[in-house]
């Protein structure tokens, strides 16, 4: 694994060096929290409407984006434009899927923004240990002046990542994940993005305020995660990943006897490790990915054991067949 | 036998006599090729895409022989839904996609194949889905997510949209 440190710097060097980003230099280390930080806050508290461009190795889906803070409260609508038609709804502390052609409505107990709204001290400090973080130089995304910036790894733990930041507001235009071989992994970027716009919440109502009768509503299994010490531990962690939350994800009836999730990050990126009995939703031993997730899952006794996380396939298999009682 | 081979590959045949007879079998004219073939689906769809010309070729007259490889049967403990068989049919799409890119963009690697096909793994050859709750309950924790304002269900819904509406 630490044999790819270098294949994976001049990698990821050359893919820098032949983009935009010729003239970049390195940044202060507080400068890519900070910007990250900046990025947070801007995709929460703005106005905006967009079309998204979300591309990994099977190819490109695009979604249209309307982002509406009224108040201080958020409301999100989202729907793609190819493919069979699909809404997402973001909005009083739930998220709701829509499925028009299966008839479904999925809602889920998550907002998706209040867990971590910045990094831990511990978390900015391995980012500043494990990327080169760069500024990069002026490109263009979406019609508008975009600042490039790149967070290079500093060993083969980790994906390199490039952003690109709107340099008034500080919202994130576009984003890569570079693997060891320099290659994109995934890809996801505005084409389109109108910011600042006047919106009120009715410009992100779902197209179906009122579920029609033969739709079904569905719940999902698992709820969120309740901390508790889960007696799990991660014998041999990849350097730079430090534990920031551990506990069980609820199961039925609100009783939090779900699957014992650990999950540990960067600064950067995030591998969850789930333990779940066997017969949970992960049947199956090995490796999968998607886009710039990959995920490994081991059996240990009744147990399944899965990592995920934005890392690459090595780092999340360490940490996956080093899971042990502590 | 072509689910024997599969079943070796993924740990599961249980008993030393199965075992043993599958071993017997792969020295039969195109067992081999089927026990290879394998190993690259499964490789590709981990995303290790690495073949020599001489297992392409091995690769691509197993395919002729044999159609119906690249969906080996397999027993399943519950009846699949049609959200499953969606799933499984996106992915078994991309196995294709991978197992061609594979073809043409070959390096000559023939040792480190020959010694991939010789260690049996437990890696698992099905179209892997990464499960929904899974992916949603990880998302809620990672940096990325709120840095954009995008992120995780959009991946989700597109992606794994047919295990969501399960």
């Amino acid at each position: 694994m630490q044999s790819g440190f270098p294949a994976m710097r001049r990698a990821f060097a050359s893919a820098v060096a032949t983009a935009v980003l010729a003239l970049a230099f390195p940044a202060a280390a507080q400068d890519g929290a900070a910007l990250l930080g900046r990025a947070a806050d801007a995709a929460r508290t703005l106005n905006y409407t967009g079309t998204i461009a979300y591309q990994r190795a099977a190819g490109v889906e695009t979604a249209r984006l309307i982002h509406v803070n009224d108040g201080g409260e958020e409301f999100e609508k989202l729907y793609n434009l190819d493919g069979p038609a699909r809404e997402v709804i973001r909005s009083n502390g739930e998220v709701r899927c829509y499925y028009p052609d299966a008839k479904v409505v999925r809602v889920e107990p998550r907002t998706f923004r209040n867990a971590f709204p910045s990094l831990s001290p511990q978390q900015q400090s391995s980012l500043a240990q494990y990327y080169t973080v760069r500024k990069g130089g002026i490109g263009r995304v979406a019609g508008l002046e975009a600042q490039a910036w790149t967070f290079e790894p500093k060993d083969g733990l980790r994906y390199g990542h490039e952003l690109w930041t709107d340099p008034t507001t500080g919202i994130l235009l576009k984003a890569r994940m570079i693997n060891e071989r320099g290659e994109v992994v995934e890809q996801i970027a505005f084409l389109d993005i109108v910011l600042g716009a006047k919106l009120g919440p009715e410009a992100a109502k779902p197209t179906w305020p009122v579920s029609p009768p033969d739709w079904q509503v569905r719940r999902p299994r698992t709820g969120k995660l309740v901390e508790a010490d889960t007696g799990w531990v991660v014998a041999k962690l990849p350097p730079g990943y430090a534990k920031v939350s551990e506990g069980r994800l609820g199961g039925r009836g609100g009783k939090s006897d779900g699957a014992a999730q650990l999950v540990y990050s960067d600064g950067m990126v995030a591998v969850s490790v789930f333990i779940d009995q066997r017969g949970g939703p992960q049947r199956h031993v090995g490796r999968a990915r998607q886009g710039g997730l990959n995920q490994f899952s081991v059996k240990q006794d009744d147990y399944v054991i899965t990592a995920l996380g934005e890392a690459p396939p090595d780092a999340v298999q360490a940490i996956a067949t080093s899971v042990t009682r502590r | 036998m072509n689910e024997d081979i599969s079943r070796l590959m993924d740990g599961e045949l249980d008993d030393d006599g199965a075992v043993d007879r599958t071993l017997a079998g792969l020295r039969q004219d195109g067992a081999i090729a089927t026990w290879m073939c394998y190993h690259v689906i499964g490789d590709t769809l981990r995303g290790d895409v690495a073949a020599s010309t001489r297992l392409s070729r091995r690769l691509a007259a197993a395919l002729a022989d044999e159609p119906t490889v690249l969906a080996p049967q397999r027993r399943v403990d519950r009846p699949a839904t049609w959200a499953w068989a969606m799933a499984a049919s996106v992915a078994a799409v991309a196995v294709v996609g991978w197992t061609a890119v594979s073809l043409t963009d070959a390096p000559a690697s023939t040792v480190a194949l020959a010694r991939e096909a010789a260690s049996v793994r437990a890696d698992s050859l099905r179209p892997q889905v990464i499960p929904a709750e899974y992916l949603l309950a990880h998302r809620e924790m990672s940096p990325t997510t709120p840095i954009q304002g995008l992120g995780p269900i959009q991946r989700v819904s597109v992606t794994g949209d047919a295990a969501l509406a399960r």
